[in-house]
């Protein structure tokens, strides 16, 4: 049964921006490693995941902004330490391999969360007020919109980054031609762990926004992977602001298609995720935001 | 020499027969002469690893009765429990290193309903038994004539379906019910047990399933409160169901809200509570296990032995989780059963236990629940108690009802 | 996986004919079905290695051609009442059309696009399966006939051995050489005359054919198939299991399989009290089973380049 009536569909689309901002900020992470270091990083999810449960402990012995900063700078820290730990050793060799690892990874922060904080689900505190709000009989929170807010701060705030900081610069530099930087005396392997440094940083704010909605558990990003990578995707895989016009697009379609289509309904929304990944990638590969790459002979 | 070598064939199978014949047979595998193996497979690891539980609290209590019984006829119980990663097709690699290699007399306390499912013709074709499987699939006790080695203990989903139905029937005959459930069998029972105690008193209006690896359910609440629904049937296990209570609370919705036995732990309505607070009062649900962290049974003898037997035996666990109270009721059951199943145990005498139980003293249930089977009732729990979350805590409502499957 | 180890290694694998007789006179019952489920990974990493060793296409979603090979097997047997191990080429057929029909938009999508698309693929598969439920079983899932360990070993074997020489022979050949020869620079290929778009596609419905026939033999060793058994986890075994056999040829792959079961088994062993335990540990073998080939593999290069260089002998195989 459709229930067509304006104030559900606007429900549904504005669920949708709130689902798509928590896709949006775990895209932004994908899209900064990508950029900085070529790579995917299959384990942004489950790192994303454990620094959230860190934050969720540091939450029992102090308040929320001085947790989440110090699992930001935690995060960050743990970023640089994996790439020059795991990745370092096969930087030079096949893109499967380097997938491969990431995929190890997940494994290892997927068990490790398990490990440390157990598999019951727990609730995790936001910053932004959840109380409801209601406009036109459509419900939201500020939450909602504190979500899309952060997302669009940290895009900014990464633009500025690459655009007008020594630093930013020669992570592009490095990113985009790593034997000529060297030249220039940029120390590439060191952009390298920068760039997984503020991918994990990103990550762990992706966790710490989709944990009050989603509700922590070990396994809480792996739905939230796939969502991000087609969003990311859609965007354009190496555009910040395209991972954040991606994610809420993605999740405005993903939640009317789910809630209006019985075909899909609720059983089908991964592969939803699929077909977009997929229609993207073969008629649009640059996405919409983001920019073609020249295949060199 | 020819001649010899008959004379001594002969002898040999004079011999054999007269040992057969005094019916010297060798023992039920897992049956030695101090101790007895069981075993089981939970997953202990991936996305349902909270359910491991079962398996903790289970081993806690039986390392206790060793200690302080000696086992059961002066055997102690050895209990075994393998990951199977919550995917059947590890369950059947499992279960059969279990039973030819660990070589376990039972396999006791197996959780998952696929995953039981995928080993029952395994094991009724080996007749061993399968007692007392975690699952409210109702097919565990309905289908014994082909798999008379099997049997359940938690009250079917269908049953609990059921008590909704039959209480909304009393309640609120005219209701306008909106299901939120998960797209599998746990999911379908349940909707199934529904609409067999409404029996035509109350229209399901709308209802929506979810993929148990979806991320949130919130679109699909949404369109549920579309359908201006009076009723809120929750049917989704502990995750979702609080996101499913978050949602409707958010959209202002107001529904008599029921939640499943399965998300009905303490715990997790203390997390719904703090977030959708006017939802979480005056909610239903059904419950035949004593809860560790309800003031009404702060007291009880049972829990401060729950208590105890958790500190000694099962140090790291969490104590608040209502799976361990489950486990310890089931593996007192396992106790008993198997100390009627002869000296030495026999399987055969273990399914003949396990099929005439009437043990109304198990003080890890709900008063006055009684586990109750005979041949041709496989349903050890068939009774429950309507509750209703008031106070921060869950309130008895009426008297005990029947689950029967 | 640059070489095969050309005759040298069916040689080896000659040789371990008799020792497969002799196993299950030596090992206990349980530890045949162990090693059947041993001959299910090889077989699907056989084919993987195919695709991704030889033709240079990543592929995170075979998990998704065993599922189908699966349940075409299931769904015969269950159904249908066919007799199971005739349905083994039958799976394989079914898969292998899928992969041929996976392989076209490959062709538009490289190394990291195409990982992400089966990445997605291998999320999708459960919700899939269970979306056509009549055929499928839902999640309840559908039953085959049970048999015993020995049967299951002999079968799974049997299938195995016939699979390993079909791709040494496979690979020996033309179309070997135009595999590698894809790999290596498809630029270079294309204008050395070679159909690169049926090169590759074919690629993907042979490695498809062999993840099916070994999701077949998966639901007959398990006598029971369900959309839980074909997580995203499974198809990242199946590359981990390449990884960690990809010494050089086909043979090694057999250590990969080996790899995938054991290292499952015994990290669950270790911890029983702790979540995640097993996880973790599986995921630290996996990088360093990474960090470890990387390290031996340009030994093993750099002894095949030696013996090449020793002479016209050594040149027989490139």
């Amino acid at each position: 049964m459709l229930f067509f009536s304006g104030a559900d569909f606007a429900q549904q689309v504005v669920s949708g921006l709130s689902s798509g901002g928590v896709y949006a900020s775990l895209a932004l992470a994908i899209v900064i490693i990508y950029r900085s270091t070529g790579v995917v990083n299959f384990a942004q999810g489950e790192m994303a995941t454990f620094a959230t449960f860190i934050a969720w402990s540091l939450m029992n012995h102090m308040s929320y902004w001085p947790a989440f900063a110090l699992t930001c700078l935690i995060a960050f820290a743990g970023g640089v330490v994996v790439e020059r730990v795991v990745i370092r050793p096969v930087e030079g060799t096949s893109v499967l391999t380097i997938v491969i690892v990431t995929l190890g990874l997940a494994l290892v922060f997927n068990g490790a969360s398990s490990w440390i904080w157990g598999a019951q689900v727990k609730s995790f505190d936001s910053p932004f007020s959840t109380r409801p709000i209601h406009v036109a009989g459509v419900a939201f929170s500020i939450q909602d919109i504190g979500i899309i807010v952060v997302s669009l701060l940290l895009v900014f705030a990464l633009w500025l980054f690459f655009q007008f900081t020594k630093v930013g610069l020669a992570l592009r530099a490095a990113a985009v031609n790593p034997a000529e930087s060297r030249f220039v005396g940029i120390r590439v392997g060191w952009m390298l762990a920068l760039g997984w440094g503020i991918a994990a940083m990103l990550g762990a704010v992706a966790g710490m926004m989709a944990a009050p909605v989603v509700f922590l558990d070990p396994n809480m990003m792996l739905p939230i992977l796939l969502y991000a990578f087609a969003a990311a995707v859609l965007g354009g895989l190496d555009s910040p602001l395209g991972a954040v016009v991606g994610g809420l697009l993605f999740g405005v379609v993903l939640n009317l298609v789910s809630a209006y289509s019985d075909f899909v309904g609720g059983t089908l929304k991964l592969p939803v995720g699929l077909v977009v990944i997929l229609l993207v990638l073969l008629f649009r590969p640059q996405g919409l935001l983001g920019h073609t790459s020249v295949r060199k002979v | 020499m020819r001649a010899l070598a008959t004379t001594v064939g002969a002898l040999a199978c004079a011999l054999a027969l007269a040992v057969g014949a005094t019916g010297a047979t060798k023992a039920d595998p897992g049956v030695g002469a101090t101790t007895i193996k069981i075993g089981g497979t939970v997953p202990l690891s991936g996305v349902a690893s909270a359910y491991r539980a079962v398996a903790v609290g289970a081993a806690a209590y039986f390392k206790y009765w060793n200690d302080t019984n000696g086992g059961v006829n002066k055997r102690k119980i050895e209990y075994v429990y393998l990951d199977d990663a919550y995917d059947p097709s590890k369950t059947v690699e499992q279960t059969r290193r279990l039973i030819q290699e660990e070589q376990v007399f039972a396999v006791f306390n197996s959780l998952g309903t696929e995953h039981n499912l995928a080993v029952r013709p395994l094991l009724n074709q080996a007749k061993v038994p399968q007692v007392f499987v975690a699952s409210g699939a109702l097919s565990f006790g309905r289908d014994y004539r082909s798999n008379p080695w099997t049997i359940g203990f938690l009250p079917t989903y269908v049953a609990e379906g059921t008590i909704y139905g039959k209480y909304l029937r009393a309640t609120k005959p005219k209701s306008k019910i909106a299901v939120l459930y998960q797209d599998d069998d746990y999911g379908k029972e349940l909707i199934r047990g529904l609409k067999k105690g409404l029996a035509g008193r109350g229209r399901i209006v709308a209802q929506q399933g979810y993929d148990v690896a979806a991320s949130d359910v919130n679109s699909q609440v949404a369109r549920l409160k579309s359908s201006r629904a009076n009723v809120f049937m929750v049917f989704a296990t502990p995750k979702f169901a609080i996101q499913a209570f978050i949602q409707a609370n958010k959209l202002g919705w107001r529904p008599q809200m029921f939640v499943n036995q399965v998300s009905s732990a303490s715990n997790v309505m203390k997390i719904i509570q703090s977030s959708a607070a006017p939802l979480a009062s005056n909610a239903l649900s059904i419950g035949f296990v004593k809860d560790p962290t309800d003031p009404r049974f702060k007291k009880d003898p049972a829990i401060k032995l729950y208590n105890r037997v958790m500190a000694k035996y099962a140090p790291g666990a969490d104590v608040k989780d209502v799976y361990h109270v489950y486990a310890m009721a089931v593996a007192r059951e396992f106790i008993n059963a198997l100390a009627h199943a002869g000296n030495p145990p026999t399987r055969a005498a273990l399914m003949r236990a396990v099929t005439h139980m009437n043990d109304k003293k198990n003080p890890f249930l709900y008063p006055g629940v009684t586990v109750k089977t005979t041949p041709q009732a496989r349903f050890p729990i068939s009774q429950a108690q309507v509750i209703r979350w008031r106070g921060g805590h869950w309130n008895a409502v009426g008297k005990l009802v029947s689950a029967r499957g | 996986m640059r070489r095969l180890g050309g005759l040298w290694e069916l040689i080896v694998a000659a040789a371990l004919v008799p020792v497969a007789f002799l196993v299950p006179h030596l090992v206990g019952d349980f530890r045949l079905f162990q090693l059947a489920t041993v001959a299910v990974y090889f077989v699907a990493i056989l084919g993987l290695a195919i695709l991704t060793g030889w033709s240079g296409q990543i592929s995170l979603g075979h998990g998704a051609f065993m599922a189908i090979g699966a349940y075409t097997s299931a769904i015969l047997v269950f159904h249908h009442q066919w007799t199971d191990w005739l349905t083994i080429p039958v799976a394989g057929v079914v898969a292998g059309v899928a992969g041929l029909l996976m392989g076209i938009p490959a062709l538009r999508l490289s190394g990291l696009y195409l990982a992400l698309v089966t990445f997605a693929l291998a999320v999708s598969v459960p919700s899939l399966i269970k979306k056509w439920e009549s055929q499928t079983g839902g999640s309840s899932g559908l039953f085959l006939n049970l048999h015993s360990n020995a049967w299951l070993y002999r079968t799974t074997w049997i299938v195995a051995a016939i699979l390993y020489v079909a791709a040494w022979l496979m690979l020996r050949g033309k179309f070997g050489r135009a595999l590698r020869a894809v790999r290596d620079s498809e630029i270079a290929a294309a204008s050395s005359g070679i159909n690169l778009a049926l090169v590759k596609t074919v690629a993907f419905g042979i490695s498809a054919f062999y993840a099916g026939v070994a999701g077949s033999l998966l639901a007959i060793t398990a006598a029971y198939v369900n959309p839980n058994s074909f997580p995203v986890t499974l198809s990242i075994y199946l590359l981990v299991g390449l990884v960690v056999g990809s010494l050089g040829g086909l043979l090694p792959l057999l250590l990969g399989a080996a790899f995938i079961e054991y290292v499952q088994v015994y990290a669950s062993k270790l911890a029983p009290e702790k979540p995640g335990l097993p996880t973790l540990v599986f995921g630290a073998a996996l990088i360093l089973a990474v960090f470890a080939v990387s390290a031996i593999r340009p030994l093993v290069d750099r002894w095949h380049t030696v013996r090449e260089q020793r002479g016209p002998a050594a040149v027989e195989e490139t």
